[in-house]
């Protein structure tokens, strides 16, 4: 109840939201996918590069927080901590594995 | 035989040329061809008639006045909920009118607005499932009965009947896959490229596509009752906890702005 | 597209700027390309959301200027685009001719086809929306409240429409329905900061001809409103003039202290109290203060505060101007 009318008498924008967020989403695939290219050319295996996307997604995340959101996350996003830190991290992911198996069979053979 | 060994396979280097590239090719080119079949497929929408969409819009104003009765004072809120009411009680806001009151529920079959609404659902089921199938089959047909790649990360077992498709040896470790596994990747990470492509509205991305799914199953619940729809409003209007926005925002205001005075 | 043409011309300024730059843009619509034959001029398709809505505007920005020619340009791309019988097609030829008409008798006849379309197909709420508006311009507002208020009953989470109907009954001196209409179009747009200080204009208008306790009540909803465009919008200068006109006033009144005022909230009709006199002058001073920054900084053209208008600026430097004078006095 409290939440609600919080949000009546200060209310977001949707389209705001919806735009940070599909921001946010369009740089986790780009920089998963360099991601990718770079744990295929190292040739890392299995864990170290999940490691390596989960570290590399860390760094862009704080990247986007610094730079993006001037610090200050909770002007930008509702919930900073779903949105910005774990933000699109599936389809990231799914970027990271297609470009890494791709770089990894390219440099392995 | 001392632990797992690394099995290694020497491949040639044309595979990639000729297996995993026209794969990715044609898996983007699919995508866009899905999106603009189902922008093109896409029917445009019918008008409604005036009586159903007054009783629409009615029934939408009581909703708004739900959501928003904040920004209303209290008395303001009684009068409209009253007369929403009266309104209902009398029955003048439904299409039928007052005197169509015992309609009851129409056919979902012979109903001429839920048709369209779920020949759009199948349309937009068609346009995803054919695709996938046509290249599905492609692939088995021209690309089975050997490894193509080895995977950087490995999988359970299970996965080896689906992935090493065509290959007959039984030892094979799970990382070393068939060209289907490479289907199977480009079908998933492939959604970002889409967006930068074609926009974030596209067609082409399957979680999009779930959602509209769910979207579309709303004009199935409009064959209900209309009657107990309002009557339920009604309801809801009763139980509304009025409180005003205007309520101590001078107060807020100066808290506010405290700090620059 | 230039961003310019994204908006309607709402005054009279912009509505200058955009037919300036009308015959660059309606140019370079017509490329070497686009008169091909149909199979080859796909290829070249430079169909975007923005170009209708550009035309659109461009379109209205040359009736208010007067350049008849070039707008039926427009209105012919636009007709031949989405066909002659699409709703907002009919409506904008419909404009046309009312632009274009020279005397009373042609204006008739436009009312007329007006009401040969609305005859075949009710549900074309631009045309009823046209049809209101020109009843509206020919003076004869009623006639126009009537209108609309059939529309409402069709579609009564039309907020433009409820707008509209507001101003028709503040033409006619209907200031409680104005009121009313108001309160509508807040409950299909809860947070239009522009709508609550619309509402706290008219009923700072309404509060003007009462007397006694009914004068301190509106007065106060008329301050409140103010306050919350100014919540929901920073910087709204509108808000601020208002504040600062109802805080004025009700100063006056709170100071000459009336007797028979209702001191605390009534439960039973929701009315709240009104407010304290030092909560009033703190927020005349907060309306004051603001204003003067927004004149100051305005006028000198800071980057982040130069979305004011002239006219805007000059109002609440007078406003501010006045009361200095009553000070030095």
């Amino acid at each position: 109840m409290a939440e609600e009318r919080e949000l009546q008498i200060h209310p977001i924008m949707q389209e705001s939201m919806q735009h940070n967020a599909r921001i946010v989403s369009n740089i986790r695939a780009l920089t998963a996918s360099l991601f990718g290219v770079a744990a295929g050319t190292l040739g890392l295996e299995s864990f170290p590069g999940f490691l390596f996307y989960l570290f590399g997604t860390l760094i862009i995340s704080l990247l986007i927080y610094a730079f993006r959101a001037e610090g200050k996350p909770n002007m930008y996003f509702y919930k900073p901590l779903a949105d910005l830190w774990m933000g699109d991290l599936f389809g990231g992911l799914m970027s990271f594995v297609l470009t890494w198996t791709l770089f990894y069979g390219l440099v392995k053979a | 035989m001392a632990g797992p060994i690394e099995q290694q396979i020497h491949r040639d280097p044309a595979l990639f040329y000729w297996i995993l590239l026209p794969i990715t090719v044609v898996m983007i080119l699919t995508g866009i061809l899905r999106h603009y079949l189902s922008t093109l497929l896409q029917t445009t929408p019918k008008k409604q008639a005036l009586l159903k969409m007054r009783e629409q819009r009615h029934l939408m104003r009581a909703r708004n006045m739900i959501i928003n009765h904040a920004q209303i004072s209290k008395a303001a809120f009684n009068k409209r909920k009253e007369w929403f009411a009266d309104k209902v009680k009398e029955g003048t806001l439904l299409e039928s009118g007052p005197d169509g009151k015992a309609k009851g529920k129409p056919n979902p079959l012979s109903d001429p607005a839920m048709m369209d609404g779920m020949m759009g659902m199948m349309k937009g089921q068609m346009v995803m499932m054919v695709p996938q199938s046509l290249i599905m089959g492609w692939i088995n047909a021209f690309f089975s009965g050997y490894v193509i790649m080895k995977l950087p990360f490995p999988l359970t077992p299970q996965f080896k009947q689906m992935l090493q498709a065509g290959v007959g040896t039984r030892d094979l470790d799970v990382r070393w896959v068939s060209s289907l596994s490479w289907y199977f990747l480009t079908l998933f990470g492939l959604q970002p490229v889409y967006n930068f492509i074609l926009g974030s509205n596209n067609a082409a991305s399957q979680v999009a596509q779930q959602m509209q799914m769910q979207q579309q199953g709303n004009p199935m619940a409009g064959a209900e009752d209309m009657e107990k729809i309002f009557a339920a409003e009604v309801e809801n209007l009763e139980v509304v906890e009025h409180w005003y926005v205007l309520d101590g925002v001078e107060d807020r205001l100066l808290a506010k702005f405290a700090s620059s005075i | 597209m230039a961003p310019i043409f994204l908006t309607p011309p709402t005054d009279p300024h912009t509505a200058l700027s955009i037919s300036a730059q009308a015959n660059t843009f309606l140019s370079a619509q017509k490329t070497l390309w686009s008169s091909l034959p149909y199979p080859l001029s796909l290829f070249l398709n430079t169909e975007s959301q923005e170009k209708w809505t550009s035309y659109e505007n461009l379109f209205l920005a040359l009736l208010r200027t007067g350049d008849h020619d070039s707008a039926y340009t427009c209105l012919e791309a636009l007709t031949t685009r989405f066909g002659k019988t699409n709703d907002h097609i009919l409506a904008l030829q419909g404009l046309y001719q009312e632009a274009t008409a020279k005397n009373k008798e042609e204006l008739e006849e436009v009312m007329k086809a007006y009401d040969e379309v609305l005859q075949e197909d009710r549900t074309i709420f631009s045309v009823r929306k046209r049809r209101a508006a020109l009843l509206r311009s020919v003076g004869k507002p009623e006639e126009a409240i009537a209108d609309l208020t059939v529309l409402l009953d069709a579609s009564p989470t039309d907020g433009e429409a409820w707008a509209e109907l507001s101003d028709l009954y503040l033409e006619v001196g209907a200031l409680e329905q104005a009121v009313y209409c108001l309160e509508e179009v807040l409950l299909v747009t809860p947070h239009a900061w522009n709508m609550h200080a619309r509402l706290g204009e008219v009923l700072y208008m309404s509060a003007i001809k009462m007397e006694g306790g009914e004068q301190t009540k509106t007065l106060s909803e008329s301050m409140r409103r103010f306050c919350r465009s100014i919540e929901l919008c920073d910087g709204y200068l509108r808000g601020y003039y208002g504040l600062r006109l109802t805080t004025s006033k009700l100063l006056e009144m709170l100071r000459d202290g009336k007797k028979g005022q209702v001191a605390t909230s009534d439960p039973v009709t929701g009315d709240l109290a009104p407010p304290s006199v030092a909560t009033v002058k703190k927020l005349n001073q907060l309306a004051t203060a603001k204003l003067g920054e927004i004149v100051r900084r305005g006028t000198a053209g800071e980057k982040g505060w130069d979305g004011y208008s002239e006219a805007e600026l000059k109002a609440a430097k007078a406003l501010i101007d006045s009361d200095t004078q009553k000070i030095e006095r």
